[in-house]
Formats: C-alpha cells, sequence, structure tokens
C-alpha cells in the first residue's frame, strides 16, 4: 500500500488542515477541491490508498463521486474511503456505506478520531 | 497553581486510602492539572485550600469529586481492539464449545468500566459473533465513580465519543441518533448490561459483584498501573475470586498479573497477553 492520501474538499481550509494531521502522519498529500478534480487526480495517481472525502461540494459531490469510483473494476474495493462531512444523520451514513465508504467522520474532526479511523481500517501510519 | 511538599503528600495519602491510586511525585504534574479546574469551579483560593478541605473531611461529596476527577480517565470504544478480536476468534468460541453452552448464561465482568465504552464495546461484540447473544451474555460493569457509572448506565453519548475507536459499522448498527447530536445505545445492547458502583481496593468488592456469580470473563484494564505492587497483587486476587476456574482475565497494555502467578496462564493473542485462570481458588 502506497502513502498516498487523497483529501477532496472544497473548503481550503479543511484540505490545509486535514492535510496538515496527515502529512505529520507520514502520509503524502494530494489534494481535490471536487469530485471531478478527484476522479481526475485518481487517473493520474492510481496508487492513491486512501481518500478523504467530503460530502457537499460543487461539480460533483462527495456521494457521487464516490459511486463513479467505485463502479471502476480496479477501485471497486480500494482505496480506502473515509467520509469527511457535516452530513451527520444516520440516512447519510447508510448511504455512503452502501456507496461503498469504509469509515465515517463527522465534522468537526480531531486528530485523535483520525488515527482511530485509520487504527480501525488496519492503516499503519508510514511515520 | 502549584502545590507544596506538605500537600502534595496530604493529596497523595488521600487517594492512596479512598481510591488505591498512588500518584509519583514526578506525575505532580497530573494532580495540578485535574484539581486545578476544581479550584475554579468552585471559587477555593487556591489549591493548598482545596487539599486542606478534602483532608478535614474526607467522605464530603467534594472529597468524592476529587476522587472521581482524579480516577475517572478518557476511554474510547474498542479500546486497543486485540481484546475485542480475542473475546470473537478465541474466548467465545471455546466458550460456545463447552457442553453447558445452551444452558448457562456467559457472565462478563468490566471491571473499570469507567463512562461504560469498554463494557457496551464487549456487548457489540458479543452481538456480532454470538447468536442470542442478548439473552445469553450478561455483562456487569463496576467503577469506583458514581458519576461515571451513571453516565455509563445512560448510554448517552456525544458525537465525539462515539467517533474514538468506534467503527461506523457498529454505530449505525447499535445506536439511535438523538436531536441533539448525540447518540444513545439502543436498548438491545442496553439490556445485556448491568451497573455498579464498586472499589477494587475494597473487599467489599467481592461481596458488591459475587451475586452475579462466576465471570467467564473479566476486563481489568488501564486501572493495575495506578496501583503500587502490593495494591495490584490484592486487586487481583480479588478478582480471581469471582472468577471461575478456566476463564479469563483480560489486562491493559503492559499490565500484567501479580498475586498468586501459578493461578494464570498466559494466553497471546497477536504477541499481547491476556490470562487464563488455571486452578481451583
Amino acid at each position: 500500500m502506497s502513502n498516498k492520501i487523497l483529501v477532496v474538499d472544497d473548503a481550503k481550509v479543511v484540505r490545509v488542515s486535514l492535510g496538515k494531521i496527515m502529512k505529520k502522519l507520514g502520509f503524502e498529500i494530494f489534494e481535490a477541491e471536487d469530485g471531478a478534480v478527484a476522479l481526475e487526480q485518481m487517473k493520474s495517481h492510481p496508487d492513491i490508498a486512501i481518500i478523504m472525502l467530503d460530502w457537499n461540494m460543487p461539480v460533483m459531490n462527495g456521494y457521487d463521486f464516490l459511486v463513479a469510483l467505485r463502479a471502476q473494476p480496479k477501485h471497486a474495493t480500494l482505496p480506502y474511503v473515509v467520509m469527511v462531512t457535516t452530513e451527520t444523520g444516520m440516512p447519510s451514513m447508510l448511504k455512503a456505506l452502501a456507496g461503498g465508504a469504509n469509515e465515517y467522520i463527522m465534522k468537526p474532526f480531531s486528530e485523535s478520531i483520525i488515527r482511530d479511523k485509520l487504527e480501525i481500517l488496519g492503516i499503519e501510519e508510514p511515520r | 497553581m502549584s502545590l507544596s511538599e506538605r500537600a502534595f503528600t496530604n493529596m497523595h495519602d488521600f487517594l492512596k486510602k479512598n481510591s488505591g491510586i498512588s500518584v509519583q511525585k514526578d506525575k505532580m504534574y497530573l494532580l495540578e492539572s485535574r484539581l486545578n479546574p476544581l479550584v475554579r469551579k468552585h471559587g477555593i483560593s487556591s489549591l493548598e485550600k482545596l487539599v486542606d478541605m478534602v483532608c478535614s473531611d474526607q467522605t464530603s461529596a467534594f472529597a468524592h469529586e476529587v476522587i472521581d476527577c482524579m480516577t475517572t480517565n478518557e476511554t474510547l470504544f474498542f479500546r486497543d481492539s486485540y481484546p475485542f478480536n480475542a473475546l470473537r476468534e478465541i474466548v467465545f468460541p471455546e466458550l460456545m464449545a463447552m457442553p453447558s453452552a445452551n444452558i448457562r448464561n456467559i457472565k462478563i465482568w468490566s471491571a473499570a468500566s469507567s463512562r461504560g465504552q469498554e463494557a457496551y464495546s464487549i456487548a457489540m461484540t458479543a452481538l456480532d459473533v454470538l447468536p442470542g447473544a442478548d439473552k445469553q451474555v450478561k455483562i456487569l460493569a463496576t467503577d469506583l465513580s458514581p458519576p461515571a457509572v451513571e453516565y455509563a448506565k445512560g448510554g448517552i453519548y456525544s458525537q465525539f465519543e462515539v467517533q474514538r475507536g468506534m467503527p461506523i459499522q457498529e454505530l449505525v448498527k447499535h445506536f439511535k441518533q438523538l436531536g441533539d447530536s448525540s447518540w444513545q445505545v439502543n436498548d438491545k445492547l442496553r439490556g445485556m448490561l448491568s451497573f455498579n458502583v464498586a472499589n477494587l481496593i475494597s473487599d467489599n468488592v467481592i461481596h458488591t459483584v459475587r451475586h452475579h456469580s462466576e465471570f467467564d470473563v473479566v476486563f481489568c484494564r488501564n486501572v493495575l498501573i495506578y496501583f503500587e505492587v502490593e495494591e495490584r497483587r490484592k486487586v487481583i486476587d480479588r478478582i480471581a475470586k469471582v472468577m471461575r476456574p478456566g476463564a479469563y482475565l483480560f489486562t491493559g497494555n503492559g499490565e500484567r498479573v501479580e498475586g498468586e502467578n501459578s493461578k494464570w496462564e498466559a494466553v497471546n493473542y497477536n504477541k499481547r497477553p491476556f490470562w487464563k485462570m488455571l486452578s481451583a481458588r
């Protein structure tokens, strides 16, 4: 598994803060501001291991990106997709899980929550 | 605000007598960081004054609040994950293979349960692997702190708490969402647990938990490290008195069984030990 991680969020401040945490843990960070850019990033870097994915974004939202990603045979189960979103209702969680998400973080997030979720997925911090 | 030598000694003795915790001098910062918020909350003039108040009436509500403050630790669901995987892969299959498995309950004690995350994690694990676990598995959750036990009993956790250690699949399966972004364990999970206040450093703990009969599994994690060696031995021996031979004990990372060592066999799960009680008491 590579140490590449894609952070997808239309808010730059979130991309920066999430990226900062993940960089500290030893990951190499790639960014996208919406689902469409994220699909392009996946084409350029198919070995990305984890995607931290916002839900509500312009152009292509996180859920539509997730469905498009999992429809590709090579990405049917990997990379790991962790939703990071203000959509904190149970129906959204069930929808994301059915769509192929592996974990779900309700904003606001903290470093401890992110590290717990990586551990749950069995992902070792590269550092 | 910091503590003088005399106040530190008095607080050390008070905590040791009432909770078993032995705070060493190099952990003085821990006392200060936990007690200073109480100084502010109650408008007390200094940390020294707080110590005087506690030591002059060691049974007061305020003294209990100080003990809670020093003994209630941040915890998370499925902490360290391996004890729950060991339950899933080793302990529950063994219990279910016993000849009496169909007719007897499986009894589990979470002996330092804090706010209940450990006990509910055990219940979720049981429900995931044992058909009928909600009827057959009985979990007793005890803690020294009455507010922590009440919190566990309520089974309501903040958005932050449910994200600490818990896979999202467990959250959607076993919790219901309340209006204020908090989450409550569902009735099925809640029905597997009972709760009690119990102090591991007192012999009374045996009487408190004994009516639940003999335990098949005991979790006593991340609490032994706070006790001195002699106290650890006594605690382990008390726990052994309410376990059936062949039962399993899970301690925290780096915590080993002391007391009558011949009673225990280390079982390794992914290089992490837990303990099987060998002989009759």
